[in-house]
């Protein structure tokens, strides 16, 4: 019985230590639901511009590759949730020929740059002043996502925050 | 702009308060003079309630220039849930948290401030001060309520469409985050005893009296989330061992655990360590209920509060409990009690009994709840732990704690003597068995509601025996209030609003029955003994929301609010059910599919119907009401045991 509090401290500690160490390294669970969009099918829209802090970019130069083009705003509470695991995403998938794409949808440039330097982001992002862009693709509230397959079609219309896992599975499913 | 900057100028002025009240409680322990907590608790308070002010005015005039109110807020959401609209996400919701926290910190510091020279009350103060500058700081940094929104912004998205579709989301919430605040008190008080070494006075019921209070506020809370689901969710059940609802249920079981416990060591002088490991328990899962809440790691139906604040929750959780154990290892064998329990048949022997049942139901829910993140961890693949194997624990446990409330609270202290214990006992066992006979005679044969049956008289009669004792002494001195304030009052009142909480969930679920039932416009059935008739729909159409009513009389009465579904702003479409209760039984319908071929209902269409015909879901639950009048009971008895009075012991 002598010292057996200090024991069962000690085993509590150890065990609740390693239940926090899983917990930490847990991913959120966040589903974006997969929606018919009257894109999907079709050739995706062009998307041509300038980048978020220089740079640009043009979808047609990336045809031949998987391209993933989220619309996120820095006032868009789910786009905070989403946007480490985008990163997450355009790093696991950096050798796989996929390009992941951001469009800054209806934001100042000053908060964009401010979100994507927060959140490390790993990606590239278009600036669409005007909305053009968000027009074309028909988004009216992000964060949306757009997988584009490798002949320029879109494949799949993600609405609402989606996850590293969750992407995976659906760049696993267009490219075969 | 400005209400970016004056609400985080509120902010900063909490944040100040707090992590001041650190220092300034740090630099009177090291000089032994008191320190000045109350002035700063008030500094603190006074910065919250700015911040919460000009949040709630920008949320009430739409001002959509912050990103929380544009985000949570629409032109068109009316008054009650502008204002709940504080709680609808995460940032509003640690407002929330923090002013109940400093509220809690102001009334804390107040109440001892005769006694501010004592270490215990200052250590303990240095511990709340720390655990308010913790959650401020989230809104400081990473969770900032006040983000500015650049975009102009038309509309606003509105809350949730489940956020706006009951009154309770005003009640629920704040209940809840109350109890959760609620523990941090007896979570200082204890670490202060550990770190001074005085557990042997009078601190340990003195905590008792707080952890009532936020035990009785969680407990209340559950129950109206329970009601809301029932209410809003349409599967006709109140509880579903969702991972949410296990966060707010571990604490309140460890809690309800040391409510018990404490007295023995009130009367006794036993378990002083385990009481303060049970403090230390309580607030560390409401720290790990916070995490599942908020980081979104477990597939929940709050998944609408998910958040990047997981790594930080989880710390501060590792941290607490890292703090509790480290002072527990250091001097726990030193400041246990000297004796232990005399007989197991004592009121302190079946203490302990419950202690282990709610400890152990505790560990088992918490397991369940943290089960599927392991086998993914470790397998890679889905897995859920539903229902089946929590109740399959939770029904015999159930059964063990109504056996004990039937026994406990009538055997005495030290050991007891059978022969005196069935003299207490036999009253309400024959009752008890009576009632068993009329429920056979009436055709009921279930077996586990006759055990709960039997088993829930006799604890009734248990806490009415108690409480005439206290009546027949409070008659004798001429006094009621005293009655009101006798130390096992509110205890008991508590013990019979479970009774009759137990009661309804055993019979409720028992002996639901769940019909689909096809009617046409006009046409009536009867359902298990019900008529339920359908007499068409109404369309309506607001800014908020385009909702189909369904016109359906239960008993020839108008289910009020009727059955309806509505298409919310994003897309979704959202049913809700309508129940018509009555003491005796609940009846609640669902709208589960319309026939015809097209309809703007959103429901399920089933082309084999004729139109204008719909399927409701009839399910007929017995006794639900009491669920709810059971809660109401559990509140008043919290409530008078917070009033209540230390046990002296009277001169024969």
């Amino acid at each position: 019985m002598k010292r057996s509090v200090l024991a069962v401290s000690l085993a509590v500690l150890v065990v609740v230590t390693a239940m926090s160490l899983l917990l930490a390294t847990r991913h959120p669970i966040t589903n974006a639901t997969e929606t018919q969009s009257p894109l999907l099918g079709r050739l995706a829209p062009s998307l041509k511009g300038p980048e978020l802090g220089g740079g640009s970019f043009s979808l047609a130069r990336e045809r031949g590759q998987i391209v993933v083009v989220n619309f996120w705003a820095s006032w868009c509470g789910p786009c905070r949730v989403e946007a480490p695991e985008l990163s997450t995403f355009a790093w696991h998938e950096r050798h796989h020929r996929v390009q992941l794409v951001g469009v800054v949808f209806n934001d100042s440039l000053a908060a964009a740059m401010a979100f994507a330097q927060r959140y490390g982001s790993l990606y590239p992002s278009l600036v669409d002043p005007g909305g053009v862009f968000a027009n074309r693709y028909g988004v009216t509230s992000p964060p949306t996502t757009f997988v584009i397959d490798r002949h320029g079609r879109v494949a799949a219309t993600l609405i609402g925050p989606t996850s590293a896992r969750q992407l995976e599975a659906v760049v696993a499913r267009v490219r075969s | 702009m400005t209400l970016t900057w004056l609400g985080r100028g509120a902010l900063y002025l909490c944040a100040l308060g707090a992590l001041a009240g650190v220092v300034d409680q740090g630099r009177a322990l090291k000089r032994q003079r008191p320190g000045h907590a109350l002035h700063f608790a008030v500094a603190a308070l006074v910065g919250i309630v700015l911040a919460t002010l000009v949040m709630q005015y920008a949320l009430v005039t739409h001002n959509f220039s912050l990103a929380y109110v544009a985000e949570n807020n629409a032109t068109f959401t009316p008054l009650l849930y502008s204002i709940t609209g504080m709680w609808s996400a995460l940032e509003g919701s640690l407002l929330l948290w923090v002013l109940l926290q400093s509220a809690l910190i102001v009334a804390v510091t107040w109440y001892y401030r005769r006694q501010r020279d004592d270490a215990i009350v200052q250590w303990a103060s240095l511990v709340l001060f720390g655990v308010q500058a913790f959650f401020t700081l989230l809104m400081v940094g990473p969770a900032d309520p006040f983000l500015r929104n650049a975009a102009r912004v038309v509309q606003g998205a509105g809350p949730n469409a489940l956020l706006q579709d009951n009154p309770l989301v005003a009640a629920h919430p704040p209940l809840l985050y109350a109890g959760f605040v609620g523990f941090s008190v007896p979570f200082a008080f204890a670490l202060a005893m550990l770190i001074t070494g005085r557990v042997h006075e009078h601190w340990p019921l003195e905590q008792r009296r707080w952890s009532v209070l936020a035990w009785g506020a969680l407990s209340v809370g559950i129950v109206l989330g329970a009601w809301w689901s029932y209410q809003v969710l349409g599967w006709g059940g109140f509880w579903g061992w969702d991972p949410v609802e296990n966060a707010a249920l571990l604490p309140w079981l460890t809690a309800t655990a040391y409510v018990h416990s404490v007295i023995v060591q009130d009367r006794r002088g036993l378990f002083r360590v385990w009481n303060l490991s049970l403090a230390v328990a309580t607030f560390a899962l409401t720290v790990l209920g916070t995490f599942f809440t908020r980081s979104g790691v477990l597939v929940s139906v709050h998944a609408f509060s998910s958040s990047t604040l997981g790594p930080l929750l989880i710390g501060f959780f590792l941290f607490v409990v890292a703090l509790g154990a480290g002072l527990l290892a250091w001097r726990g064998d030193r400041l246990r009690a000297p004796v232990g329990v005399d007989h197991p048949l004592s009121r302190e022997g079946l203490f302990v009994a419950n202690n282990i049942i709610f400890v152990g139901f505790a560990i088992v829910v918490l397991l369940g709840t943290v089960f599927p993140l392991l086998y993914q961890a470790i397998n890679g693949s889905q897995v859920t732990v539903g229902t089946p194997y929590f109740a399959s624990i939770a029904a015999p446990l159930a059964v063990v704690l109504l056996a004990l409330m039937a026994v406990a609270p009538l055997v005495s202290w030290r050991s007891a003597d059978p022969a005196v214990l069935w003299g207490r006992l036999r009253t309400s066992a024959w009752v008890a068995l009576g009632v068993v006979v009329v429920l056979l005679i009436a055709h009921v044969t279930r077996y586990p509601e006759l055990v709960a049956v039997f088993l829930a008289v006799m604890a009734a009669g248990a806490a009415l025996r108690t409480l005439r004792g206290v009546l027949v002494s409070a008659r004798r001195r001429g006094s009621w209030r005293g009655a009101l304030r006798a130390p096992s009052t509110g205890g008991m009142v508590v013990h019979v609003g479970v009774v009759v909480l137990a009661l309804g969930i055993v019979t409720s679920t028992t002996y639901a029955k769940r019909h689909e039932v096809t009617l046409a416009s006009g046409q009536v059935t009867v359902v298990d003994g019900q008529r339920v008739g359908f007499y068409g729909f109404t369309h309506v159409r607001s800014a908020l929301l385009s909702a189909t009513e369904l016109k359906v009389r239960v008993d020839g009465r108008a289910l009020l609010p009727a059955v309806t579904t509505y298409h919310g702003r994003n897309g979704q479409t959202v049913g809700t059910p309508a129940i018509d209760s009555t003491f005796l039984r609940d009846v609640y319908v669902t709208f589960d599919a319309v026939g015809g071929t097209g309809s703007a209902s959103g429901a399920q269409i089933q082309s084999q119907l004729p139109a204008g015909s719909v399927v409701l879901g009839v399910t007929v639950e017995p006794l639900l009401a009491w669920l709810w009048i059971g809660g109401v009971m559990v509140g008043a008895g919290a409530a008078l045991s917070f009033f209540r009075r230390r046990h002296v012991e009277e001169a024969p």
